[in-house]
């Protein structure tokens, strides 16, 4: 066997090995084995000085290669095994190629998250004009015709004697007259109301109301959807608070407490240590707004309830100003992605 | 509505401390919003008997007074001009925090250690008077804490949140009442005893009414020799805590009766009252009327005016006049309880242009059928706290009695619509516990009080029922009532697989409420008519939108003027004009899209602009997804587009929209300083067309050749052009027709460009030949030099 073949068979031999290490340890023997002072390469390039002239040359080289081949190779595995260091210099860690995504407006999804949850619970979306005429907004809904709610402070007007509409309710006005009874609706939609503009008022919000009309609907009926509709949007433990009182259309009415989804009802700054948190207005159809759009009241009685998308989208999301939803800053609507 | 806590527990005898009568109160209507400690303005002040006074060196106005706080002495520096040797006042000491935001720390005035300050009425919160300190009655110890000496130690004060629909709880025995419908107890109305004297009222005074319906009943009696003075602390103390300054004994008493009972009442000073007549009428036009406060009104027929025959002497119902006031020297005291209709207050103090507490309790409704007990009172208070002589009888025109209003009521009714399942006895007894009375057993007569106004059905009495037994108590039913399936409308639908699309294509959806500024929507549909609100809250909101390009220029504006300079955004959105000649009221859905800025510069990507072809872009995404079809473009001007780059946009051959580049000027004049371009479609025209169910198209079998084509053509050839007619050309096995490649530069004669399109062959029944391709190829090539004078290159 020639010197070099010699060389060659080492070095086969020796990244063969390499190969199969399994440890530091391993490596550090094959380094001392083949490339250490007494190593089978070195010993080659040691004994050069024997090989004849015209040989020396052509050995060192082969030689020199395979050393610094084997060398780089251990090097390069020991890395591997010294605390993952790189093994090139290929580097995952720059951003990922994204084709950049836009994101739904964060009203449009509290409103589609709403309609999702009565949709399970079987109630159809209906939708109406946002200018209103006076009969549809208020006198259909039993407001009384000098109802502070009319007046020019609280309720804006266009031109031609119409007005935007203060509440989602009159869709329900409009549905009662073209529909027959069994009937089960949400509506969401934009109102407006004539009120300056600062960080907790403004003169547009959204809100969903709904309404149910069938023979026998009670009162304990619209405590039970509320009550899943609640522990479904906000948390299976969630608690309800029922207190009277008065809106035109229901008879008889109640403004609907939640227990703070913050604190568990414990009192936090949200609730103004309350523990409660004011989210809904519902009641039972008052018979004069069933008659008004033809329905018998005596067969059928229904009910109705309402809620603000913004207030409860704030509470969710700890947004502390409601001009934010129409500013519609993209560094705003990108928190919702 | 603000009321003391103790009142209402001397009303009713009951023990519940506070917070339980709030909560109880709540959850059966009568909303109690806070609770604030009567004495919060009293803690730390204690009675003082002053020893002496004297004199501190180099100061005129301010002496050193020593004053008896029982258990110990103290000097206390005092600037009151009213303090005397002997006197009994109230200290604040250490840690007292006052009304008006005062502290008591020790401080050195004039060199003197000072750690107390004697108090005037102001400080303590009592009344704004604080000319001298407040003198406390003789008999009172030193030492003792003067909330407790003045009753005001544990007693409290309640705010509640009344409905609109209760007129009955603006009184303390109106909530009193609901306590005791709670706890199924009666109220302690107020007792008293009245003498009267033998002259009678009538000879001084007599009553006419001209408006019945606005004034259904006007009673009067007459107090004669009335020493007008201070009230004593007790009543004070319930006017204060209601929020009302107390001002003379008689004024006082007034408002004492109009808290407890919740009827107003009036004293007008007799010998001030100009005639021994009182008129009640509507107001002439252009009459005048000079007001308690001094104010002079003009007035119109809508104000409902007390006149003694002549002149005007109260807006009835709403506040008393200016010359006939009850003042320190008055003797003799007209006193007024009346029964006004709640719609005349309503206008009257519309027309007068303030609410007073008589016009709120008016306008909500009082009872017409308290009147005699709430005159009674008032002047029983009269006879013993200000020494008057009651004149016997009251004076009273009450043309039309006002009876309780008789209702009939079915049990089972209420059990139906609540969902519970009570006895008849039990609602029975909640009635009367309401002070309601009832006959008949299975159904029910229920006469209701005219202290009620606002029951009037049957449905407002179940309601009574379910707010006194408690929402609480009613039941929550666990089944789901309605039919099996619920539609979800198309409409919905569609809307939102439209913004999955957008968004996926990089579009950021905004929503607008449609209020917006004519100025701008001046300079973009010029031709397009406006609907103008009629009480704009301001100048920039006083219309609604005509179109949604005037939205998205304005959010554009917000986020380029906050840095925000890169943006692609669209809106699904209403639009509003104003009536057609038949009274139709559009309000047509558009779908906006509008980009600026620069596309995301990434470490592999460089930004460019965001321009027209990013909008077309993500309109192809929704004709790829709905199956539309291709959109075209055919150039259109609008004033408010670039000349060169606006179009109107056809789908399925029809106009369904606009596309174009912001004419800068427009964009300046909405505050962008960079190039926009938007596209605004008909929305309701796109809902119209995509219900297109996808039909599977079988996978080829057979290999496709590809062809590429370059070609130098006149720039104003469109590639869209180029691309009908190859596909003219090549017919049936014309597969598809792509642009690859598209130059303009210095290698291309000026005027020209260069495109590329690749053309795929294929045929759905065999292999194709190359010849047959090369034949159509050829087709398509000798077309396109035939028709657009193309010069073909790398043939
Ligand atoms: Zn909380």
């Amino acid at each position: 066997m020639s010197v070099l073949d010699k060389i060659t068979q080492l070095q086969e031999e020796a990244l063969e090995r390499i190969g199969k290490a399994d440890s530091l340890d391993s490596l550090n023997d094959i380094q001392i084995a083949y490339l250490g002072r007494k190593g089978l390469i070195t010993s080659v390039l040691k004994s050069l000085k024997d090989l004849p002239n015209d040989q020396r040359k052509e050995v060192g080289a082969s030689a020199n290669k395979a050393r610094a081949a084997l060398d780089n190779l251990i090097k390069e595995k020991k890395e591997n095994f010294s605390g993952g260091k790189k093994l090139s210099a290929f580097d995952p860690t720059l951003p990922g190629t994204q084709t950049q995504s836009g994101v739904v407006h964060i009203i449009t999804q509290v409103i589609e998250d709403i309609c999702n949850t009565f949709h399970g619970m079987g109630f159809e979306i209906a939708r109406g004009p946002n200018v209103e005429t006076d009969y549809y907004n208020f006198e259909a809904l039993n407001f009384p015709p000098d109802h502070p709610a009319r007046d020019m402070q609280d309720t804006m007007f266009v031109e031609h004697d119409r007005l935007l509409r203060t509440h989602t309710t009159p869709v329900q006005s409009r549905f009662l007259e073209t529909h027959k009874p069994p009937i089960k609706i949400i509506t969401p939609g934009i109102c407006f109301r004539n009120e300056a503009i600062s960080t907790r008022s403004h003169v547009a919000f959204h809100q969903v109301d709904g309404f149910v009309v069938d023979e026998g609907v009670t009162m304990a009926d619209m405590k039970g959807a509320i009550l899943a509709f609640c522990k479904a949007f906000f948390s299976e433990d969630v608690k309800l608070k029922f207190r009277p009182s008065f809106f035109p259309f229901t008879e008889p009415s109640a403004e609907v407490d939640i227990s703070c989804f913050l604190c568990s009802g414990k009192g936090c700054r949200v609730c103004k240590y309350a523990g409660w948190l004011e989210i809904l207005g519902c009641g039972m159809i008052d018979p004069n707004v069933l008659e008004k759009a033809g329905i018998d009241s005596e067969r059928y009685t229904g009910y109705a309830f309402g809620m603000g998308v913004e207030r409860p989208a704030m509470l969710k999301y700890k947004i502390n100003d409601i001009r934010l939803f129409f500013n519609n800053d993209t560094r705003f609507l990108r928190q919702f992605k | 509505m603000k009321i003391s806590y103790k009142w209402l527990i001397e009303l009713t005898g009951l023990d519940w401390n506070p917070e339980e009568l709030g909560d109880r109160l709540t959850l059966c209507g009568t909303a109690c919003e806070y609770i604030e400690p009567a004495d919060q303005y009293m803690q730390s002040v204690i009675v003082g008997e002053i020893l002496a006074i004297n004199k501190i060196e180099g100061a005129d106005k301010i002496r050193l007074a020593t004053v008896n706080l029982g258990e110990r002495q103290l000097d206390v520096v005092c600037g009151a001009p009213n303090i005397e040797v002997g006197l009994k006042v109230p200290v604040a000491t250490l840690g007292a925090k006052l009304d008006g935001g005062i502290v008591i720390k020790k401080a050195k005035i004039r060199g003197i250690e000072s750690e107390a300050m004697i108090c005037s009425e102001r400080e303590l919160g009592l009344s704004d008077e604080h000319a001298g300190i407040l003198v406390i009655d003789s008999s009172a110890t030193p030492g003792q804490e003067l909330s407790e000496l003045l009753g005001y130690k544990d007693d409290f004060m309640l705010t509640f949140e009344l409905t609109p629909n209760r007129p009955d709880s603006m009184s303390a025995v109106g909530i009193a009442r609901d306590m005791a419908a709670l706890a199924s107890i009666k109220v302690n109305k107020p007792q008293f005893e009245l003498t009267e004297s033998n002259e009678k009222a009538s000879d001084y005074i007599k009553v006419a009414i001209e408006d019945k319906t606005a004034c259904p009943r006007y009673a009067a009696r007459i107090i004669k020799n009335v020493t007008i003075g201070e009230s004593p602390y007790w009543l004070k103390k319930k006017l204060i805590l209601s929020g009302i300054r107390p001002i003379s004994n008689v004024v006082d008493i007034t408002n004492l009766v109009m808290l407890e009972l919740g009827q107003p009442l009036h004293a007008f000073d007799y010998d001030r009252f100009g005639s021994k007549e009182v008129v009640v009428r509507m107001a002439k036009e252009k009459e005048h009327f000079k007001s308690l406060d001094g104010a002079d009104h003009e007035l119109t027929p809508e104000v409902l005016l007390i006149t003694n025959g002549k002149d005007a002497v109260a807006a009835g119902g709403v506040m008393g006049g200016f010359d006939s006031e009850v003042e320190s020297d008055t003797k003799n005291i007209l006193l007024e309880a009346a029964y006004f209709n709640a719609s005349m207050i309503r206008k009257s103090r519309r027309q007068l242009g303030f609410v007073t507490e008589s016009s709120q309790r008016f306008e909500k409704g009082a009872d017409p059928n308290i009147i005699e007990y709430a005159i009674d009172y008032a002047a029983s208070l009269m006879q013993s706290l200000c020494g008057g002589e009651v004149l016997s009888g009251i004076v009273d025109c009450y043309p039309n009695i006002i009876e309780p209003l008789k209702i009939k009521f079915r049990p089972k009714r209420c059990n139906d619509i609540i969902g519970t399942e009570l006895s008849s006895d039990k609602m029975k007894q909640i009635f009367e516990d309401l002070e309601f009375s009832v006959t008949g057993d299975s159904d029910f007569e229920v006469t209701v009080p005219t202290f009620r106004p606002d029951i009037e059905r049957e449905i407002d009495l179940i309601e009574e029922i379910s707010r006194i037994i408690g929402f609480e108590n009613i039941p929550a039913s666990n089944t789901n009532i309605g039919s099996l399936y619920t539609p979800i409308h198309y409409e919905d639908k569609f809307k939102k697989e439209t913004r999955t699309v957008l968004t996926s294509v990089g579009f950021d959806e905004f929503i607008s409420h449609g209020l917006a500024d004519s100025k701008l929507a001046n300079i973009l549909h010029t031709e397009r008519p406006q609907l103008n609100i009629a009480n704009p809250i301001s100048e920039d909101l006083n219309i609604m939108r005509n179109c949604l390009l005037q939205t998205a220029l304005t959010v554009i504006h917000h986020n380029v003027s906050h840095r925000s300079l890169d943006l692609s955004i669209f809106e699904i959105g209403k639009t509003y004009l104003p009536p057609d000649e038949k009274d139709y009221w559009a309000e047509d859905e558009s779908l906006v899209l509008a980009v600026t800025g620069n596309t995301q510069h990434t470490w592999r990507e460089k930004p460019r602009p965001r321009d027209f072809y990013d909008i077309t872009g993500a309109m192809e995404a929704l004709a790829e997804h709905f199956g539309w079809g291709e959109f075209s473009f055919s150039p259109k001007e609008f004033s408010f587009f670039e000349k060169e780059i606006s179009f109107e946009v056809l789908l399925q051959g029809k106009v369904c929209g606009l596309i174009g580049k912001i004419n800068p000027k427009v964009a300046k004049k909405a505050g962008i300083k960079q190039d926009v371009f938007a596209a605004e479609l008909n929305f309701d025209y796109l809902l119209s067309l995509s219900n297109k169910l996808i039909a599977f198209k079988e996978l080829p079998i057979y290999p496709a050749a590809l062809r590429d084509l370059a070609m130098i053509v006149k720039e104003d050839i469109k590639a869209g052009e180029l691309i009908q007619q190859v596909k003219k050309s090549a017919g049936k096995i014309a597969e598809s027709v792509e642009i690859f490649d598209l130059y303009q530069g210095k290698q291309i004669e000026k005027g020209k460009k260069s495109i590329a399109i690749s053309i795929s062959y294929r045929s759905k029944d065999s292999s194709l030949e190359i010849s047959q391709v090369d034949a159509a190829q050829k087709k398509v090539v000798d077309s396109l030099v035939k028709n657009f004078n193309v010069e073909i290159r790398d043939k």
